[in-house]
């Protein structure tokens, strides 16, 4: 739960375990020391007293209480820090903050879910809180897209997924391939084709890097997706996470509070979005 | 019914003043140069002490909104009963936005909330104006008409007193010695330097053709894309934030860690829209990585931004932007020009 009292401080959280997903990315499996629950596509604010904080979207299952995981690429100084970071040392957790997937909305749809990188690991929330309730959905598509197949993350997983349920697909592609691929090569746009979706009653959810998102937008408009059906991550430069300090505006929203995620009709007149 | 109106003599003030301050920390404008410079009382320095004229150098907010502090510590610690005496118009104005930021929505920030419950404002009627005052065309005016605990102006050798609030009341109340009954002619003297403030300040808009809120709703978005408009306005922009720092509607902070003798700190810190890092993000994206594309962030926040979100223009018309920009950036310029259209075009081109 959030700290109403004061929203900037944050509660201590043991790191678990630490899995290693890329040369890049590694999974913290979180503890927090006092019960603080989430809903999939909310994010929080990783701290490493004393030194910096982060804002991340969990990558674990919201219904699970014991753990929360975070995926994190090393890609400034406290991510560089974090990945520093070993089993037992203790972290600061705030949050969460923002709105989560509309899973209401979501329900009784095709769910198309697009993926660049380490913009899998909100998905993963998204795709485990699906899972949670596999029937509800009408189907469950992944495309995922990997710079190279050591760079995939979840690796373990990610065939297991198939599994849980007789409505999931899923494919993954990379970029270039290596001898072991045997896969598709090519960026993910390559994959988001012979598609078997009702679009009258469908939502695509695409999280990736800002290039990403934008290549696979146009193509799934494309494809006869509707402005509103298209659900992206926002994640803006989100410091204090209230909607106060100013960083993260979008036009006239904070991707903090109003967002991290939008459907594309609300920000695609907006300046600079794939920034 | 009490009465809403009294006089104080300026003597029985600064006494008064002398006598709260074991309760309070009282902060006054001294004049320094050709600035007034908020300072805590000292009834030795009475001579200094300027409670008229102009706004101060100072936004008022800094007294809410503090310009660093450590937010891990508890509020309570953080603050104390405070009294800010002198403050004008338009930093009143201000704080409409300053509350509707920090203190609405979801979340209260617990360290402004807190500054501003133990915060009492003694406002006061500007005398005179300043070239960069403009507050009559950003829906103020120059002497204060409500959002204050108690209101002075200046007349006939004596001070006019305005209670604004239960807390100034309550402070008339416990010193009652120091109030007498104002009458009509107290009321006429206010009026009369009221209306010649008032006309300084319309003879400055007028002069220079300033634009009134009332103009400008919807002027941002119409030049959003004329890129040479706001390159021209930004070029001689030297990103010190300095605009932003005197400004009393900016409200953005930064929050930063540091270690304190080993204690984990976080520190809130004033922040500024102009300097490239601010909505800068890992893997070095920037949504605003020009120059030109923060200045008009900065204008679009103030002037379509909060209109748009709350009614309301995010510019006072204090003219401190104006002073503080060692570029010459004068945002009546920008006003005028978002009013005229595509810039380097003729009006009606």
């Amino acid at each position: 739960m959030i700290n109403m009292k004061n929203p900037y401080s944050y509660i201590e959280a043991e790191i678990l375990d630490v899995i290693e997903e890329s040369p890049t990315i590694k999974t913290f499996r979180l503890k927090p020391k006092a019960d603080i629950g989430f809903r999939a596509g909310q994010f929080m604010d990783v701290t490493i007293p004393g030194v910096g904080e982060a804002p991340f979207t969990p990558s674990s299952n919201h219904d699970v209480k014991e753990y929360l995981d975070f995926t994190i690429m090393k890609a400034g100084r406290v991510t560089n820090l974090l990945h520093g970071m070993k089993k037992g040392e203790v972290v600061g957790l705030r949050g969460p903050y923002g709105k989560g997937y509309p899973l209401d909305i979501f329900k009784g749809k095709d769910i198309f879910i697009v993926g660049g990188g380490v913009g899998l690991a909100p998905l993963r929330a998204l795709l485990y809180a699906l899972f949670n309730e596999v029937d509800d959905y009408n189907k469950i598509i992944l495309k995922y897209g990997s710079r190279s197949p050591k760079d995939i993350i979840y690796k373990s997983e990610i065939d297991t997924w198939r599994d849980r349920g007789k409505n999931v697909s899923l494919e993954v592609s990379c970029d270039t391939g290596d001898d072991t691929w045997k896969g598709n090569v090519g960026l993910v746009t390559t994959i988001l084709k012979d598609l078997d979706i009702n679009m009258a009653n469908a939502v695509s959810i695409v999280c990736g890097p800002p290039i990403m998102m934008k290549f696979v937008t146009f193509k799934i408009l494309d494809l006869g997706f509707k402005d509103t059906q298209v659900y992206l991550s926002m994640e803006k430069n989100m410091s204090c996470g209230i909607g106060k300090c100013g960083h993260c505006r979008i036009g006239p929203y904070y991707a903090c509070k109003d967002g991290p995620v939008f459907t594309y009709d609300k920000i695609k007149d907006l300046p600079n979005i794939w920034d | 019914m009490e009465k809403t109106f009294y006089t104080i003599t300026k003597k029985d003030l600064f006494d008064l003043f002398s006598r709260l301050s074991k309760e309070y920390r009282i902060f006054v404008p001294y004049k320094k140069g050709e600035g007034l410079y908020f300072g805590e009382f000292n009834a030795e320095k009475e001579d200094e002490i300027e409670l008229g004229a102009i706004r101060q150098a100072q936004p008022f907010k800094s007294f809410i909104s503090v310009s660093r502090e450590n937010v891990l510590e508890p509020a309570e610690k953080r603050s104390g009963p405070v009294i800010v005496a002198g403050v004008k118009s338009c930093d009143l104005q201000s704080m409409v936005l300053q509350d509707h930021v920090f203190l609405e929505g979801d979340f209260k920030d617990p360290f402004y909330a807190k500054k501003r419950e133990d915060t009492i404002i003694i406002s006061h009627d500007c005398t005179t104006a300043k070239e960069t005052c403009f507050c009559m065309a950003m829906a103020g005016m120059p002497f204060p008409q409500k959002d204050f605990d108690m209101n002075l102006s200046p007349v006939d050798g004596h001070i006019l007193v305005e209670i604004g609030s239960e807390k100034g009341r309550a402070m008339v109340g416990g010193y009652k010695t120091f109030f007498k009954s104002a009458d009509s002619r107290d009321m006429k003297a206010r009026d009369e330097l009221r209306a010649k403030v008032s006309e300084e300040v319309s003879g400055f808009i007028s002069k220079r053709g300033t634009p009134k809120t009332t103009e400008l709703w919807g002027v941002v978005k119409k030049n959003y894309d004329n890129i040479p408009f706001w390159q021209d306005f930004s070029s001689t922009c030297v990103e010190c934030g300095a605009c932003n720092l005197g400004c009393p509607t900016c409200h953005c902070f930064l929050l930063y860690d540091s270690k304190g003798k080993d204690i984990p700190r976080r520190m809130k810190a004033w922040d500024s829209c102009l300097y490239n890092t601010f909505a800068r993000v890992a893997g070095d994206h920037n949504p605003r990585k020009h120059l030109y594309e923060r200045l008009r962030n900065r204008i679009d926040k103030k002037l379509d931004y909060f209109p748009h979100v709350m009614n309301y223009f995010a510019c006072t018309g204090c003219g401190r932007c104006i002073e503080a920009c060692p570029g010459d950036i004068d945002i009546r310029e920008i006003m005028k020009g978002l009013m005229k259209g595509a810039w380097n075009k003729p009006p009606n081109d």
